[in-house]
């Protein structure tokens, strides 16, 4: 097995190439890819996820861009536990605290980023060394009705937050199904936000988050028997 | 103390702290009153500040003299019938408290006629019981109410009286707001007989743009713009004066004609000028929002200078664009002079992948987690055996022949005068063995990988196609043999431990193999399982052959013998 040469033309193709890696450990997939595999994954965040680009013909590299864009597909790498939980929220993507007077759910970036999703479950339990992870079955996801409706309750509820200067006091307890975090690895790094009089602030930068319980739904929908 | 219903004029008193708080807040009520009542001219009398006497006359419709009375009590009102109308307020007040909160904490006198009425009515409130005195007087059409020595019979409130200069500044600051809402009324202010201010009609753009001259100073009025924006039923129109000032004094915003003091809308405001005015400084503006009556909730607090929007981002976005365009425009037009507003991306970091996708996908949502995600793909033949097994399972037309559960691991049942026994994990077996001919594959969410060495692999040679067609898709990769679809309703099993019994039996053996390893005899059930189980058991075309084959019979004489 090779890493494929090119980005893969059709959804068919990307389900295809990410179902023939299940079963694999990430140990594995490096060998065979000719890269090497970290002790630790504290100091090489995102290898995985690289890896498994490489490995299903995405852009790798240094770039932010990790998903299909001519395929309107996003690719989300999803840790789970032998009983098949998820072990973290999943990072949806950064969340603009300026310059967002206007956007409403339809034009939002959450939406955009999870119209489409291919899930590429990893067992990645704490006690499993990075080389013996193993890649599960990837599926594509789309949110149905009531998928789309609890994100964008929670997004509008956040969002109203964000434009009305109340972004300190939004916590990751706020939203359902969708939580806004602090995001950057480095806790000092600042970013502008609307304060509570209308002014500007500075605040950490947030990102956009699904809860355990909603990709646990997405993992049920997908692999629980009828 | 006992429990006991307050005297009326108590309950009242009590209910004025909230509206009545000095004699500016009683002069709004009253204009309020008779802009509802459709006046177009308002006089008001002031006497030493209000503290001694407040009169305001309208030539509004005016009150007939059989509804005067009721005018004068709490909850009364002509404004709002049922709770539909609070849905919509379209009139300035509408809890009915007004008239009775005033008469509570001063001497109130009403005096109105109707056009329609030869003569006029005055009418008082007096006593513990606020019983309403009622005469004939003189009275051009519409209303004039008196209100004399506020707060004479409430001492601690009168203690935050300030000083009449005081109290007037805050009676003139209530006119103008109100003179400001409503062009198409003449008003006239008077103090100590003096005549203040007067605000004629003004029916055109250019007179209004005079009054608001008048109102807010006409050194600002020479900066103002114009501000005109719309966007869906959302409606900002008015005044604008970009240069800084000292105070936030020249703040008018009105929602649907109503004087807000609102922190969602300052909180746009302020936004919309920031990087524009030097801090500390202010912007003046003359505003009007207008939006369906629907959309807005001004329930909220008697005073209502607090509004809730039901869509309170759309409308906070509305006015902070629609203010900041303005401004961008402005500075793009003076170019120097005014510091240029930027954009306020700042240090954002750069994030290409949250442009916005362009999907190429039309199927319909669940098309894909579903229907597709069999690798192999399944036939038409297969999927409609698929779903006939389904539906199968979900419209079962079974007879219902009753069985019981018995140790768990037996089901007993009548059928045909017989009592037959038969082993439940024997009606799984079955069951598995009909799903394993349906033809359809799923992913398991964890593939299961098997360590082979050469032998092993040999034998999976062998086997290799009869595992595919018995339904389970595996790969040798490298010496791992990596097993990830299994038939359809199989995912529960234990695969982990029965792919190495399928690697080392008989071709011939395979799918007992399997179904023996998924349902063994040993196995116990509960009630709900093994219930199902019969249920589709007993729902399959031939299931009374089968239960010859798999069940046994109790002897005829059994129940005979043992039982008596």
């Amino acid at each position: 097995m090779h890493p494929p040469a090119s980005a893969p033309k059709s959804i068919d193709i990307l389900l295809q190439r990410a179902r023939n890696l299940a079963g694999l450990t990430l140990g594995e997939l490096a060998d065979m890819a000719g890269v090497q595999t970290p002790d630790n994954l504290q100091r090489h965040k995102g290898w995985s996820g690289q890896l498994l680009e490489t490995w299903l013909g995405a852009e790798a590299g240094s770039k932010p861009q990790q998903d299909f864009p001519e395929l309107g597909v996003e690719l989300k790498t999803l840790p789970i536990n032998e009983c098949g939980a998820p072990l973290e929220t999943t990072y949806v993507c950064y969340a603009h605290l300026t310059n967002i007077a206007g956007i409403d759910w339809l034009s939002s970036n959450v939406r955009n980023k999870l119209r489409c999703v291919c899930w590429l479950p990893i067992l990645a339990s704490r006690h499993i060394p990075p080389v013996d992870r193993q890649v599960g079955n990837a599926f594509i996801w789309q949110p149905d009705e009531s998928q789309d409706r609890a994100l964008r309750q929670d997004w509008e509820e956040i969002m109203e937050r964000i434009a009305l200067g109340k972004i300190e006091s939004i916590t990751a307890r706020h939203g359902e199904v969708l939580q806004l975090r602090p995001k950057a690895a480095d806790g000092s790094a600042l970013t502008d936000a609307i304060g509570e009089q209308g002014q500007r602030i500075r605040t950490r930068p947030r990102g956009f988050y699904l809860k355990k319980p909603f990709t646990q739904q997405i993992l049920n929908q997908a692999f629980n028997d009828v | 103390m006992p429990i006991q219903i307050l005297p009326a004029r108590l309950a009242n008193q009590i209910a004025a702290g909230e509206v009545v708080e000095r004699p500016a807040s009683v002069i709004k009520e009253l204009i309020e009153n008779s802009l509802d009542a459709g006046a177009s001219r308002i006089d008001i009398e002031v006497d030493k500040g209000g503290h001694k006497r407040i009169l305001i006359r309208d030539d509004g419709c005016g009150i007939p003299e059989a509804e005067l009375k009721l005018a004068l009590s709490r909850h009364a009102t002509s404004k709002i019938s049922s709770l539909d109308d609070l849905e919509r307020i379209l009139s300035l007040g509408f809890r009915g408290e007004a008239l009775a909160s005033i008469s509570a904490v001063a001497r109130l006198t009403i005096s109105s006629k109707p056009a329609a009425q030869a003569q006029g009515w005055q009418a008082r409130a007096e006593g513990r019981d606020m019983d309403v005195s009622m005469a004939p007087v003189a009275h051009p059409d519409g209303t004039s109410v008196e209100v004399l020595d506020l707060f004479f019979n409430t001492p601690a409130r009168r203690k935050f009286l300030r000083t009449e200069k005081t109290e007037f500044t805050h009676i003139d600051e209530v006119v103008r707001r109100i003179a400001l809402s409503r062009f198409d009324v003449a008003f006239s202010l008077r103090h100590n007989g003096k005549m203040l201010r007067q605000y004629p009609r003004a029916t055109h753009a250019q007179a209004q743009a005079k009054r608001v001259g008048l109102v807010c100073g006409n050194n600002i009025m020479t900066s103002m713009l114009n501000v005109q924006s719309e966007m869906e039923s959302l409606h900002l129109t008015g005044w604008l004066c970009t240069d800084a000032q000292p105070t936030n004094d020249t703040q008018y915003f009105y929602v649907n004609g109503r004087m807000m003091r609102d922190k969602l809308i300052n909180h746009a405001i302020r936004q919309a000028f920031e990087d524009w005015l030097p801090t500390d400084t202010h912007p003046a503006f003359v505003l009007y929002l207008k939006l369906d009556a629907s959309e807005v909730d001004v329930n909220v607090h008697p005073a209502k200078h607090e509004v809730r929007f039901h869509q309170s981002r759309l409308v906070h976005d509305f006015i902070y664009q629609a203010l900041r365009d303005m401004l961008v425009q402005v500075g793009t037009q003076e170019g120097a002079g005014h510091p240029q507003v930027t954009p306020a991306t700042a240090n954002e970091p750069r994030h290409n992948y949250i442009q916005p996708l362009q999907p190429r996908i039309t199927e319909q949502p669940r098309s894909y987690a579903t229907a597709r995600s069999a690798e192999r793909r399944p036939s038409a033949v297969a999927v409609n055996a698929y779903q006939h097994l389904l539906s199968q399972e979900q419209h079962n037309t079974a007879p219902e022949i009753p069985c019981m559960l018995v140790q768990q691991r037996y089901l007993l049942s009548e059928w045909q005068e017989r009592c037959w026994l038969v082993a439940v994990h024997k009606l799984q077996r079955h069951k598995l063995l009909t799903k394993l001919q349906s033809d359809i594959q799923q992913p398991l969410l964890m593939p299961v990988s098997l360590g082979v060495d050469k032998t092993m692999q040999l034998q999976y040679q062998t086997l290799a196609e009869s595992l595919q067609t018995l339904g389970l898709d595996l790969q040798l990769v490298r010496d791992k043999l990596i097993l990830r679809q299994v038939p359809a309703g199989l995912r529960h099993l234990n695969w982990s431990a029965i792919l190495p019994q399928l690697l080392i039996c008989e071709e011939s053996e395979l799918s007992h193999t399997l179904v023996n390893a998924a349902a063994p005899p040993h196995q116990d059930y509960d009630r709900a399982q093994a219930y199902a189980l019969w249920h589709w058991f007993v729902g399959l075309e031939e299931w009374q052959q089968q239960l010859r084959q798999m069940g046994q019979a109790l002897p005829q004489n059994w129940l005979e013998n043992y039982a008596n």
